[in-house]
């Protein structure tokens, strides 16, 4: 067995092209060795000290975050919490302190669990990831990263290198929550996120909503805007998202929760998230992250 | 004996920062990681040792293999049941052995074990040992388990060794009942009857540090190193099946991170010690988490309780009926006493005059359940106090004025005929309501809930060392364990008081059974009562040693020394006085300042069973209770209505643990069984398979209480100065906060979706569940 630690990128990309197995913070993919669920690779090359990785730029037509950028700096990134709070909403409930200094955006959303919590966020915000090879970059939409659960499109060779958002409007508001049994190392039993943009008035003229560990990937709630655009949030939208949310949900038993409670919860947490989301954007304080501002969840 | 330095209100809820420091002499260690514990330890040559494990939770074992891997490279040693001696042990039947022999019955049942140079080549060679089986039906449903032709998870039950009074037959283990007056027939004169069933699953204990085990031979004597509470059982242990005397095996144990019971009982040391024979090398054993989950006696007992209670209008207990099925699992262990202590808990301390429970507990083909800190008592108060609030409910009567009117109070006779002394429990109730009730109102979707429970003390037999070198300082030398309550080290307290030296004047060299005298190890809540009882007699002897120079030397007499502040000086005048150090010295040329204590432990209670009031059967001793301890817990909870999650926000404990000799310690004990408690209310829960095979075992499933999820808690101690059985009027108090927290959280959840949850733990599902009108009360 083989570990190379990269200190540029080309020479990760060098390693990758070679079969190496890119390792960030190690908090999936050594866990899950320990836990038999794969053997370490043969090969690894660490990609966490690419200073080029770690970055976070905004401005222009694009906020660029890096993949190697962790979640205890994504929960307290002034960029991050101010304009894409649901990120930062997901990044402050992954596992603990430790887990969050350790654990990537990239490793998260490449690890490919259908209970991720960056996923639903980075969906409803309309991210999208760069992928590097020795060949060259592309980017594709980060709804088509996933195909099953932890599983990814990427092709061998290729390493994420950044995630991609669209720059900030006015009277948008983002948030994520997920049930949670406790309130620390836990995994999302279900999560939902929503993303809206408000008129001057207040009615919504767009919203996105995108669920976690209810399939066997993150999925976009569809028709969301036909429910809840041109008016304010009012109840009947709030229950038409919930039961949106339950019905395109194909969530499966397992000891964490059955399908028929985890059916009923992404709807609940839909709804709170949506109902979060819009009074982000009417300017309202909600501390990150929503789960114990507005104690959900494990309240 | 110098006055202990300040005496802290406890009677009121309690602010730590006004208690006295307690310096723990094994703090400094565990806090910076410079202390050593079992897994920590390398011995020159020292193997690695793997267990092959039951592929079946249920099996006849047809051969077992072990060529192949014998003859890897690097392995040491390989044993299975033919290679050590054919005994059955344990404490209340003997029905295990340390191999499997004819068949396997649980999923972590031994078959065989390895010891190589790496653990590596140790698990690769478990893995080649060839194993044939012929899967037997299994056992996994309590109820099924007793009836007419269930399959038998022992069927030799009859021929095995067992202890007296043990009450068996079939799948059932152990039975025992309580029956006073006639219940039926009370029953059926009652006013109201009010019935229910109530489910609680298998828990665990979860200690962070797993099992780990070190033996080494020199000379035909074994040193066994090893993570147990209860070192002296675990010497017994290995002696009975590797048929040695008690001085050729010395067990030591290294500090413990943790036990909760689980690391009770004898286990893996004789293991290990045949390993290491067979070897002629050290050989060490740690376990992974998964193989801490999977251990004999680490679970806390399923159980099924059905009770009835028969009330008078006036809201009077008049009688209550219960049947009780626990999960026993595979082997019995510990737990012939398991029947009699949940009839106990499910009477409840109570005022009744007509009672009949009957308890078994069953055997399955899942890990063998044993004394997890309070055994049976969570979930018989669960059970019970959850079924009190529906009486209070059944007559429109406020549940804690139901509860004053019934409790039990000094004079007061309960379910088994005790007549108890001046007890706490009132002023429990009072305090812990107080301490929780708000100023104003609650907050949407809260309530408070409220329980009583009780925990006995156990008095036994105990011993230890005390001497002062001739500095002046001095050891401890005691049989005792400490195994994170800070009892062992409250020793040094009660030693230097009688001796008017400071704590820090003292060492304690403990947990060698070899070094000090017998002790029962660090479970039943016993430690400080029981070694307490031999320090303070061993203290007291050398006290007197001391004087008798003091009185020599200072030309005084006897009766008039008095040590204080480390000299002796004589009664009302302080200035005519002489070192401790200087008399140590004195005696160092002499007749040395040493003595030992163990003394007979208080007496258990009779209990009147004359003229058949009131019958036991298979009594195991646990139904009169020396220094009974009380507790009330209110607890104040948020409910997720739409989710079922549960958050407690505040919890008033009080407490009856007799007198608190060291409120500091004492606690940090109410805190954690707390947080036990709230755990085994909400969130931890064990899945099995149909076979009974455990499926998540390991911390990413089986979900813990997180320092995150910590509520306030509001301590009070109760201490009524009679009836304690342990120095200063002491009981026992380490298993006792570990009692009632879940019952009141399933009050308060009631208050709030308007149905108790009938399953134990209280999952949000659970919760969700009951209050959408379906509520599981399945099976553990
Ligand atoms: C105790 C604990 C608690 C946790 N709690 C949560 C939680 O609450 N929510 C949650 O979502 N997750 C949680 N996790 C999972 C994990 O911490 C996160 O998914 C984390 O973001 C993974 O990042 P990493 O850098 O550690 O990934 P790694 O383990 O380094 O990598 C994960 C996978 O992604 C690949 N990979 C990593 N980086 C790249 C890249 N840039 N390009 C291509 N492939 C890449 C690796 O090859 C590997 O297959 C928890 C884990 C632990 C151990």
């Amino acid at each position: 067995m083989s570990f190379a630690i990269a200190t540029t990128l080309d020479q990760a990309l060098a390693a990758i092209a070679d079969g190496a197995r890119p390792i960030a913070g190690g908090s999936d993919l050594v866990v899950g060795a320990r836990h038999g669920k794969a053997p370490l690779p043969e090969s690894l090359v660490a990609i966490d000290r690419i200073a080029e990785l770690a970055e976070i730029k905004a401005g222009g037509d694009v906020t660029r975050i890096g993949a190697v950028v962790n979640h205890a700096r994504l929960m307290t990134d002034p960029t991050v919490v101010g304009n894409y709070t649901a990120l930062a909403d997901a990044a402050a409930l992954v596992g603990s302190p430790a887990t969050r200094n350790v654990g990537t955006l990239g490793g998260n959303i490449m690890n490919g669990s259908p209970a991720m919590d960056t996923g639903a966020p980075l969906v409803v915000m309309g991210a999208q990831v760069e992928l590097q090879s020795t060949g060259g970059t592309r980017t594709l939409s980060i709804a088509h990263l996933w195909d099953a659960p932890g599983s990814n499109t990427a092709a061998a060779g290729e390493l994420c290198t950044a995630v991609l958002l669209p720059p900030p409007g006015d009277r948008c508001g983002s948030a994520y929550v997920r049930l949670e049994y406790r309130r620390a190392m836990e995994i999302a039993v279900v999560g939902a996120a929503a993303a809206v943009v408000l008129d001057e008035a207040g009615a919504i003229v767009n919203a996105r909503v995108a669920l976690a560990a209810v399939a066997p990937t993150i999925i976009e709630v569809d028709g969301i805007e036909d429910l809840v655009a041109g008016r304010a949030l009012d109840d009947d939208g709030r229950a038409a998202v919930a039961d949106a949310a339950s019905s395109q949900a194909s969530p499966i038993s397992d000891m964490r929760a059955s399908d028929a409670y985890r059916r009923h919860t992404v709807g609940v947490m839909a709804r709170r998230a949506l109902d979060a989301a819009v009074r982000r954007a009417l300017g309202e304080e909600i501390a990150v992250p929503v789960n114990r501002a507005l104690g959900i969840g494990a309240a | 004996m110098t006055p202990p330095v300040s005496t802290p209100v406890l009677s009121e809820p309690i602010d730590p920062a006004a208690l006295p420091r307690f310096d723990r002499a094994d703090g400094p260690d565990k806090v910076t990681g410079s202390g050593r514990y079992t897994a920590d330890l390398t011995l020159t040559g020292m193997l690695h040792a793997a267990f092959v494990y039951a592929e079946h939770s249920h099996a006849r074992l047809l051969s077992v293999d072990t060529s192949v891997a014998r003859s890897m490279p690097g392995v040491m040693s390989v044993l299975t049941a033919d290679d050590v001696p054919d005994v059955r042990y344990t404490h209340g039947t003997a029905d295990r052995r340390l191999f499997a022999k004819d068949a396997v019955r649980y999923d972590g049942d031994v078959v065989a074990a390895v010891a190589a140079t790496t653990l590596e080549k140790a698990r690769a060679a478990a893995d080649a040992v060839v194993v044939e089986y012929e899967p037997l039906p299994t056992v996994t449903d309590l109820e099924a388990a007793l009836a007419d032709g269930s399959p038998l998870v022992h069927p030799e039950w009859q021929s095995y060794d067992a202890a007296d009074g043990v009450e068996r037959s079939g799948n059932v283990a152990s039975f025992s009942s309580i029956a006073k007056g006639d219940a039926h027939a009370a029953m059926a004169d009652a006013e109201h009857v009010v019935s229910g069933r109530y489910v609680a699953d298998a828990s665990h204990a979860t200690p962070i540090e797993p099992r780990g085990v070190v033996a080494q031979w020199e000379g035909g004597k074994v040193t066994i190193w090893s993570s147990t509470q209860v070192p002296f059982a675990a010497r017994a242990g290995v002696c009975q099946t590797l048929e040695l005397p008690t001085n050729k095996v010395r067990v030591i144990v290294p500090h413990l991170g943790g036990g909760f019971g689980g690391k009770c009982g004898f286990h893996y040391e004789a293991h290990v010690a045949a390993l290491a024979q067979a070897a002629g090398r050290p050989v060490r054993l740690v376990f992974t988490r998964r193989e801490e989950f999977l251990a004999p006696d680490r679970r806390r007992e399923g159980m099924i309780v059905d009770l009835t209670t028969g009330l008078r209008s006036d809201g009077t207990i008049v009688a209550r009926t219960a049947k009780v099925l626990l999960d026993g699992g595979a082997y019995m262990a510990d737990g012939e006493f398991f029947p009699q202590m949940a009839a106990m808990h499910v009477a409840g301390p109570y005022k009744m005059d007509h009672c009949h429970i009957e308890a078994s507990l069953v055997y399955t083909n899942r890990q063998p359940s044993g004394s997890v800190r309070a055994p049976t008592a969570p979930q018989g108060c669960w059970a019970v106090e959850t079924h009190t609030d529906e009486l209070a409910a059944a007559l429109d009567m406020d549940p804690v004025a139901f509860r004053k009117l019934n409790a039990v109070d000094e004079g007061d006779e309960g379910c088994v005929g005790q007549i108890y002394n001046k007890i706490g429990l009132q002023d429990c109730i009072d305090a812990a309501v107080a301490a929780v009730t708000p100023e104003g109102d609650l907050g949407e979707h809260e309530s408070i809930g409220v329980a009583i429970g009780w925990w006995p003390s156990f008095p036994g037999a105990s011993g230890a060392i005390v001497r002062l070198d001739d500095d002046g300082q001095g050891q401890i030398v005691t049989g005792a364990q400490e195994n994170g309550t800070g009892s062992v080290m409250t020793l040094r307290q009660l030693a230097a008081d009688e001796l008017g030296l400071a704590p820090q004047d003292f060492q304690i060299v403990y947990q060698d059974t070899a070094a000090a005298p017998f002790d029962g190890g660090s479970s039943g809540s016993q430690t400080l009562i029981n070694n307490g009882r031999a320090v303070v007699a061993a203290a007291g002897r050398v006290a007197d040693q001391l004087k008798e120079l003091a009185a020599a030397e200072l030309e005084a007499s006897v009766d008039d020394i008095v040590l204080a502040d480390g000299a002796a000086h004589v009664a009302g005048t302080p200035t005519k006085s002489v070192t401790i150090a200087e008399l140590a010295a004195a005696a160092g040329g002499g007749a040395l300042l040493v003595a030992s204590g163990s003394e007979d432990p208080p007496e258990y209670p009779e209990l009147d069973t004359e003229g058949g009031r009131i019958a036991c059967i298979g009594d195991q001793g646990v139904a009169g209770w020396a220094g009974p301890q009380f507790s009330c817990h209110a607890v104040h909870v948020r409910v997720d209505p739409d989710t079922g999650v549960v958050r407690v926000l505040n919890i008033g404990a009080a407490h009856d643990s007799g007198t608190i000799i060291n409120p500091l310690a004492a606690l940090g004990q109410i805190e954690g069984g707390i947080m036990m408690g709230i755990g085994q209310a909400l969130t931890e829960i064990t899945h099995y398979d149909e076979a009974g095979n455990q499926l998540n075992a390991g911390l990413l499933e089986y979900k813990l209480q997180t320092a995150a999820d910590t509520p306030n808690v509001k301590v009070v101690f109760i201490e009524p100065g009679a009836d304690g059985v342990g120095p200063r009027g002491a009981k026992g108090l380490a298993e006792a906060p570990n009692v009632a927290t879940a019952a009141a959280i399933n009050n308060a959840i009631t208050k709030v979706i308007g149905t108790p949850v009938r399953s134990l733990p209280m999952t949000a599902e659970r919760v969700w569940a009951a209050s959408m009108g379906v509520d599981e009360g399945s099976q553990p």
